[in-house]
């Protein structure tokens, strides 16, 4: 690791005090924690307009498949339902993924974690508040584009079924979670590796295809569907996605909501057990 | 070329640029995008001079005074708005690659040098940017690295060197080419006081040994007084003193400083009698004392106070400039160009 | 020496520092050589999927599609591997306060602003673009006729000036916008799109794809001259306008460089 500041005394890895207490001193915290988060995004505009142009994956997939079923429907799928599902996608991809692996690794890279390992509040409620503090943004965001896609293909989505929106919405912060955790765990991989953003690429490109995200998993290869169904990419992208638009029933949705609290629950044990080892080593090694 | 007057010549120099100054919060950056509101800043005023071949020169101001706007129009990377400037019989800003191998600018914490690989390979490239011959670079690396004692530093990735060693294989990279004018912005900024020691006595040892003209700019008055006999003052963009940096000082007389120890506790109205105290606290005490009265003040310091130990000092320079831009010395309306020697 | 002679010189110089400076991180080489064929892995699923539906969309069928991805490949590998990290160094340079020292030199800015890093590893994408051409024109029966070959080269040489105008247009902002750093991101992501024959877009798209930001001149045009389905007139009005819009880049880096010697302090 290049050189940091020096090590701090203690490492504030959350273990410090009873969990009860560190809990209550996090709640204290958090509302102005996300208050400052608000005002980082606002004055991190340019960057975050720049990011959602970015995510444009889905815009150019919904024309090539717009173009194949001029001629007739693919599968499940008319002109409408390719519509609603990307739209739908760019809208829950933009409001679940966040840039944490980045923030992490520049961190521990730079040696600036040492800065929040000092303070008496464990580091991810903090990032956590600055991630959830965009979520307004994003909001406003997204809501033109949910418009339209009422407009395009209300007649297909969940709203109708109050239960199945329930369902949804409950999917949507599943699928915030378990992102999250997710991108700890890869994150903390910036304690052991040299070069994280290896992992990252290779977690990007697996998740592209395997969470829905580019091509609907009815339409993919039959083994590559089968693979994605059970993985946890499932759980970030098409279980939340699919129920919106009405590819998921209630009870396939019910069966997909277990298997994703299981990933939630296997990524933040695994995700928090990587980032523990990793600030132990990061401590006393001086960063 | 040939050139009559000196290998610096500049005439009625005037900088302003406009800036673009936007209150703070939302509502101000949205009316910033369809209406801009600038203001003209003067950076330097009718500012005229001249610097003979081989001459040292200390550029010195305050903060924003102009002097790095100054030394970037010199060394072509601005345009200035009016008047007239001449490097080596150049005109600066044309830019032209025979302007641009005769000079050579160095400033004080970036580096020109590429990160990632030895300071060795720097030098190769800018051996063939600046068109060197393959036997005058060696040489002049040789020569450079036993003066500053880098030894084989120059063949370690830059990264792994300390401030001072990349100030050192910098200084090399930008004198490869021989330049006949040094440019120096605040060369010695960060260094620990032995680096830049060992700085100030390079640049002089290579000013003695190859000619070289040297335009520096610095915030350490010790930079000044050590390499440059010749000083010109710019305060707000304008050119306020011209010439031998000692006279300056003549000038400007500032008290002296005196300073002592004391045995045993003093009342402040005691030190008061003597003379204007400036700091008193544990044992030590510092008055300042006109030069004119430095012997009676001194004398009675003696007989009636406890004194351990007493020193007499030149205030730090910064004083004498803060008084100079107070406008305690009067300056005239133009420069008082009293050309010191060159050495 | 004569003045190409020099700038010839000059260049080997710079491909050498980058050559060293590669060998510095050598891990680096492996793992982002992986990366450009796990992506290309992503994209053969992506094709798959969609012609398993259907035998041609929009007139083109399995093979010739893999011939726009073949070109896309190749010139994706010029993008990453020497025009995005010279440009980005730019950025770079302006934020750090050093751009001077480039400005310092004797040598064109522009010259050495855009051979200052070139990204060794990247000869991946070549092999690997090279390698699905020559499965695609198994596919088709056959390699294509030479005059078609040349005419393909010759659209990807203006193909890539595109490219490199559109990033000099991307770095001239840097020099009134400092915060650009993002923009090679979006220039990527909107690259990416280059991946699909021109004609599956429509309308907006279209447009923005052939005049704004031509993709099409870059990836589709030189696959459509290698399957010998480029008319003669469109490939000359592509090579006229590919030309028209590096010299205005040039013009616009000019006046970015003008902007930032008169202004900044």
């Amino acid at each position: 690791m290049t050189g940091g500041p020096p090590a701090p005394v203690r490492a504030a890895d959350g273990d410090g005090g009873s969990f009860g207490a560190s809990l209550r001193r996090a709640a204290r915290a958090y509302p102005t924690l996300l208050r400052v988060g608000l005002s980082e995004v606002v004055a991190y505009r340019a960057e975050f307009i720049v990011w959602i142009l970015t995510t444009n994956m889905p815009f150019v997939m919904l024309a090539i498949w717009h173009a194949v079923s001029t001629e007739g429907s693919v599968g499940r799928f008319g002109s409408t339902d390719f519509v609603a599902y990307y739209l739908g996608g760019w809208v829950i991809r933009l409001l679940t993924s966040t840039w944490l692996v980045w923030e992490l690794s520049m961190e521990i890279r730079g040696g600036t974690l040492s800065t929040r390992l000092l303070r008496p509040l464990h580091p991810l409620y903090a990032l956590s508040a600055q991630h959830l503090a965009a979520l307004p943004m994003r909001a406003l965001v997204v809501t033109p584009v949910v418009a339209a896609l009422i407009a395009a293909a209300g007649d297909r989505l969940a709203i109708r079924d109050p239960r199945l929106l329930a369902v949804f919405l409950v999917s949507l912060v599943g699928a915030w979670l378990l992102i999250f955790f997710t991108m700890v765990l890869l994150g903390s991989l910036a304690f052991f590796l040299e070069s994280s953003i290896g992992v990252f690429e290779l977690w990007l490109a697996l998740h592209s295809i395997l969470s829905g995200y580019l091509v609907p998993l009815d339409l993919l290869p039959r083994w590559v569907a089968r693979i994605a169904r059970v993985s946890p990419f499932d759980s970030m992208l098409a279980f939340p996605l699919e129920t919106l638009v009405g590819l998921r029933d209630l009870r396939a949705a019910l069966g997909s909501l277990a298997m994703q609290w299981m990933y939630i629950g296997l990524m933040a044990l695994l995700g928090l057990a990587v980032w523990r080892r990793g600030v132990r080593r990061y401590v006393a090694f001086g960063g | 070329m040939s050139y009559a007057c000196g290998v610096v010549e500049v005439s009625a120099l005037s900088k302003t640029y406009r800036v673009h100054r936007r209150p703070p919060g939302v509502w101000a950056a949205l009316r910033s995008v369809f209406r801009r509101h600038t203001e003209p800043v003067q950076a330097v005023a009718d500012l005229s001079f001249h610097i003979a071949a081989g001459e040292r020169v200390g550029f010195l101001g305050p903060n924003g005074a102009g002097k790095t706007t100054t030394l970037k129009i010199l060394a072509g990377l601005l345009h200035p708005t009016a008047g007239t400037v001449r490097v080596a019989g150049f005109v600066p800003f044309e830019r032209s690659p025979a302007f641009l191998k005769q000079i050579t600018l160095v400033m004080g914490q970036k580096q020109q040098l590429l990160w990632d690989l030895p300071p060795s390979e720097t030098y190769a490239m800018n051996r063939a940017i600046y068109e060197v011959p393959k036997a005058d670079a060696e040489a002049t690396v040789r020569e450079l690295s036993a003066l500053l004692e880098v030894g084989d530093l120059i063949h370690k990735p830059t990264r792994q060197l300390s401030l001072g060693e990349r100030m050192k294989c910098e200084l090399i990279a930008a004198l490869l080419h021989k330049p006949r004018v040094l440019f120096l912005d605040e060369p010695t900024i960060g260094l620990d006081v032995s680096m830049q020691a060992k700085m100030r006595e390079f640049i002089r040892a290579y000013n003695a040994q190859y000619g070289a003209s040297v335009l520096l700019t610095s915030h350490y008055m010790d930079d000044v007084t050590a390499l440059c006999p010749r000083v010109i003052v710019i305060d707000h963009g304008r050119l306020i003193y011209d010439g031998d940096l000692k006279a300056l000082v003549r000038r400007v007389r500032p008290d002296k400083r005196l300073t002592f120890r004391l045995s045993a506790p003093v009342e402040r109205a005691a030190l008061e009698r003597l003379a204007p105290v400036v700091s008193h606290a544990d044992g030590q005490a510092v008055l300042t004392v006109a030069p004119e009265r430095l012997n009676t003040t001194v004398q009675a310091a003696l007989s009636t106070l406890p004194i351990v130990d007493l020193s007499v000092e030149d205030p730090p320079l910064e004083e004498v400039m803060r008084e100079l831009f107070r406008g305690a010395v009067a300056p005239a309306s133009g420069p008082a160009p009293q050309t010191g020697d060159a050495a | 020496m004569s003045v190409v002679a020099r700038y010839a010189r000059l260049v080997t110089v710079q491909l050498r520092m980058s050559a060293v400076t590669a060998m510095q991180y050598r891990s680096d080489f492996l793992i982002k050589g992986a990366m450009s064929f796990l992506w290309l892995g992503v994209t053969m699923v992506v094709l798959v999927s969609v012609f398993q539906q259907r035998a041609t969309v929009r007139g083109w069928t399995f093979p010739e599609a893999l011939v726009v991805v073949g070109c896309f490949t190749l010139m994706k590998g010029i993008l990453e591997g020497a025009v995005s990290p010279s440009l980005t160094s730019v950025v770079e340079h302006v934020r750090k306060g050093t751009l001077d020292f480039l400005l310092l030199k004797p040598v064109d800015a522009q010259f050495l602003v855009s051979t200052a890093r070139i990204e060794p590893w990247r000869v991946m994408d070549l092999v690997g673009g090279v390698v699905l051409l020559g499965y695609a024109f198994h596919r088709l029966g056959g390699p294509p006729a030479p005059h078609r070959l040349a005419a393909a080269l010759a659209l990807m040489a203006v193909g890539v000036m595109v490219l490199y105008a559109l990033w000099i247009l991307v770095v001239s902002a840097a020099f009134w916008v400092v915060k650009v750093d993002n923009l090679s991101y979006l220039f990527g992501s909107l690259f990416d799109a280059g991946r699909w024959p021109i004609s599956v877009f429509r309308g907006v798209l279209w447009f923005a794809f052939t005049f704004v930001f031509p993709l099409a001149l870059m990836t589709s045009y030189p696959a459509m001259a290698l399957l010998g389905r480029l008319s003669l007139a469109t490939a000359l009005a592509g090579a006229v306008g590919g030309l028209a819009f590096a010299s205005l880049a040039r013009l616009i880096w000019r006046r970015a460089l003008g902007f930032y010697t008169s202004a900044s302090s």
